[in-house]
């Protein structure tokens, strides 16, 4: 599968980078779509743009064999026109775009929030989609836009990935390494007994690189092979870590108030989806990638944490005044410096 | 082709060009799915930015233009390069944001640009989606509105559908266009607006209020059958300077439309609470009152329009379609409010 040109939308994103350069890597040629520039050049092309701006799209895909398309406004944004126009509005720009260009394929990068809270696990690529908050309900549109272009004639695949960790990943996990970095304890909800899925970077990488070399549309669920309960989890994490820091039980209801008015105030850095989701179990059946993309996750839930956990110790002296997009700089503690004291 | 009674003519064949106001509206989303895949060019008139590329993602024989419609550069623009379209008139308002005003600006003002524009464009035929808003409210339950029944437009809305019916009528009266004007009812069907939804949630959760009995008869369309009457009307011989109401087969009791609501949501999976909060009568009356009040001074509020209007009986006698334009509503009030609840859920919506 060498030697194609590919678009990737949200390619200076910390998923788009790490995927730009696993495309690389096969033989692609790659073309960024990104309102940042790329911050290791590489030999990728660089177009500047925004998914709200159709004609910056149009001039990007000209001469394009394949979009992977990554640009989103992730959960912490909170911000529901954004939601729309980037996700939604921004995912129908790229699909007419991509369409008009005569691109024989595009991925989309969806999301799990699609499902909300799940009836049962574990959940396939046909289970009701349930979202619920904004984010879930942007991203869920966005992968109807999808179906409508896949009505009209173009070929459109979704992956849909758990939560996404790696080197360089940070977001919202900046504040769990930093609790456990400094020794605090860090928390789980109820008992921590909810089976909690994630997936590398890498390892989604291969899944959205193979699936653009698979004709025909479908739609995968994408996820680690090796994950336990979220307790599991951070037991092995703070084992790792080996500074004092243990896992403890917070009663899931005044929780999730605590979070959720927290968020409202602008004191701690959480959206509606972690609140919801953190205490719940959600995994995914990855039998279809496995099967039809030939596709296999290296990392487990934990080998992915503890790297993820690595790279923060690296680089945590750097990480203050970082830029770009939220899942690469750390999320601000906020009020939670005063929970990090409650030894 | 069947449906030539009156022995006018054969059929016609529709058009490759279709030009669509109202393409981003309830019935607009369901027609450009159809028209889409069938057409050469769907030109289609949006008035959100937002909406262009969610109907051109459609298919690629879909365009949008940007514009209200308003704006006599705005409808240039849509007919620009368009030769022998069929136009499909489906922009209205129904509930203004605020002012009455904007119910004649929009519904007769635009209207008159668009049948303009349609004459210069050499339109083969005009379809005009109207209302059944002209004609008020049946005198008694068991009336049925035909064809014939005189026009007596219920407040500002019923006003300016009639001003924009009588615009088309004289359109063809000239000989200017081929005009057909549908008149649905009550819609329901898949891409329904917000308001729908509340709707839904509202009976679902035994909050939604019955004024009176219930007794009294409503009419409604599924947007599905509707755009089959469109395409019928677009075609048939006898139509040209013809109204039709296009509706659901029969009436029913407003009882039994939120019964058939709470049936498609529990069909569908969901808990619903059987309780029906009742009104007075009066209830009705006073809002429609109310209303009425309010609107002579410009004024329009939604909430109490709608419970003004819930006490009436609104029905309709589509035999005269069924006849000249071969229209059969395929889709049933069970059926196609259960496709709705579908719609719902598959776009994440919260009943």
């Amino acid at each position: 599968m060498s030697g194609r040109s590919l678009l990737i939308t949200g390619g200076s994103g910390y998923f788009g980078t790490v995927l730009a350069e696993q495309a690389r890597q096969q033989g692609d040629r790659v073309r960024i779509f990104d309102r940042n520039e790329p911050a290791e050049r590489n030999g990728f092309e660089w177009a500047p743009g925004d998914v709200r701006d159709r004609d910056a799209l149009r001039g990007a895909c000209e001469g394009v064999d394949v979009v992977l398309h990554n640009v989103a406004q992730v959960p912490l944004a909170r911000d529901r026109a954004l939601f729309r126009s980037v996700n939604v509005v921004g995912t129908a720009n790229l699909l007419v775009a991509a369409r008009d260009a005569k691109v024989a394929k595009v991925v989309h990068t969806s999301s799990s929030a699609v499902f909300g809270i799940p009836e049962s696990n574990p959940v396939r690529e046909d289970s009701p989609c349930r979202p619920l908050e904004d984010y879930g309900r942007a991203k869920l549109e966005a992968e109807l836009c999808c179906q409508d272009a896949v009505r009209g004639g173009l070929d459109v695949t979704i992956v849909r990935p758990r939560t996404i960790l790696g080197h360089g990943r940070l977001g919202i996990m900046a504040v769990l390494f930093d609790f456990v970095a400094d020794g605090a304890p860090v928390y789980v909800l109820n008992d921590g007994a909810n089976r909690y899925q994630m997936v590398h970077a890498d390892d989604l990488a291969d899944a959205c690189l193979r699936a653009s070399a698979r004709e025909g549309p479908a739609v995968y669920n994408v996820g680690a092979g090796e994950f336990g309960t979220i307790r599991e989890t951070l037991q092995a994490l703070v084992d790792h870590a080996g500074t004092g820091s243990v896992v403890r039980s917070l009663p899931l209801g005044p929780a999730r108030t605590a979070m959720q008015g927290l968020a409202r105030l602008g004191l701690a850095p959480f959206a509606p989806y972690h609140w919801l989701l953190y205490g719940e179990s959600l995994w995914f059946d990855i039998t279809r990638a496995r099967d039809e993309l030939g596709w296999e996750p290296r990392q487990s839930n934990v080998s992915m944490m503890i790297e993820s956990y690595e790279w923060f110790l690296a680089h945590r002296a750097e990480l203050d005044g970082t830029t770009g997009s939220h899942h690469q700089s750390p999320a601000r503690l906020g009020l939670l410096r005063v929970l990090k004291q409650l030894h | 082709m069947q449906g030539d009674p009156t022995g006018s003519g054969a059929d016609a064949s529709p058009a490759p060009v279709a030009v669509v106001t109202g393409a981003a509206g309830w019935l607009g989303q369901n027609l450009v799915r159809t028209l889409a895949r069938a057409r050469e060019q769907v030109r289609c008139l949006v008035q959100d930015r937002d909406d262009a590329p969610l109907l051109e993602n459609v298919a690629p024989s879909v365009q949008a233009l940007v514009g209200d419609i308003r704006d006599p550069a705005t409808l240039d623009r849509l007919f620009d390069g368009v030769r022998a379209p069929t136009v499909f008139h489906a922009a209205g308002v129904i509930h203004p944001a605020r002012q009455v005003r904007e119910l004649f600006d929009v519904n007769v003002g635009g209207t008159q640009l668009v049948l303009d524009r349609a004459r210069r464009a050499g339109a083969v035929r005009f379809l005009h989606v109207s209302s059944n808003s002209p004609f008020g409210a049946n005198a008694t339950e068991s009336e049925r509105f035909t064809e014939d029944s005189p026009y007596n437009p219920y407040l500002g809305y019923g006003k300016s559908k009639l001003e924009a019916e009588q615009l088309v009528q004289l359109s063809f009266d000239r000989g200017d266009l081929a005009t057909v004007i549908l008149r649905p009812p009550w819609f329901y069907g898949p891409y329904q607006p917000a308001r729908q939804t509340r709707f839904f949630a509202a009976v679902r959760r035994g909050r939604f209020p019955l004024p009176g009995t219930g007794t009294n008869r409503r009419s409604l369309v599924y947007t599905g059958n509707l755009v089959d009457g469109l395409l019928r009307a677009e075609v048939a011989a006898a139509a040209p300077g013809r109204a039709y109401w296009i509706a659901d087969a029969e009436p029913h009791q407003l009882q039994e439309v939120l019964d058939t609501v709470r049936r498609a949501l529990e069909a569908e999976g969901l808990r619903v609470t059987h309780r029906q909060p009742r009104l007075p009568a009066a209830a009705g009356v006073v809002a429609a009152e109310v209303d009425r009040a309010l609107q002579s001074r410009g004024r329009y509020v939604q909430a109490v329009h709608v419970l003004g209007e819930l006490k009436d009986t609104i029905a309709c006698d589509i035999s005269r379609a069924r006849a000249e334009l071969d229209y059969q509503p395929e889709v049933a009030l069970l059926e196609g409010m259960r496709a709705s609840v579908r719609w719902c859920l598959r776009q994440g919506a919260a009943l």
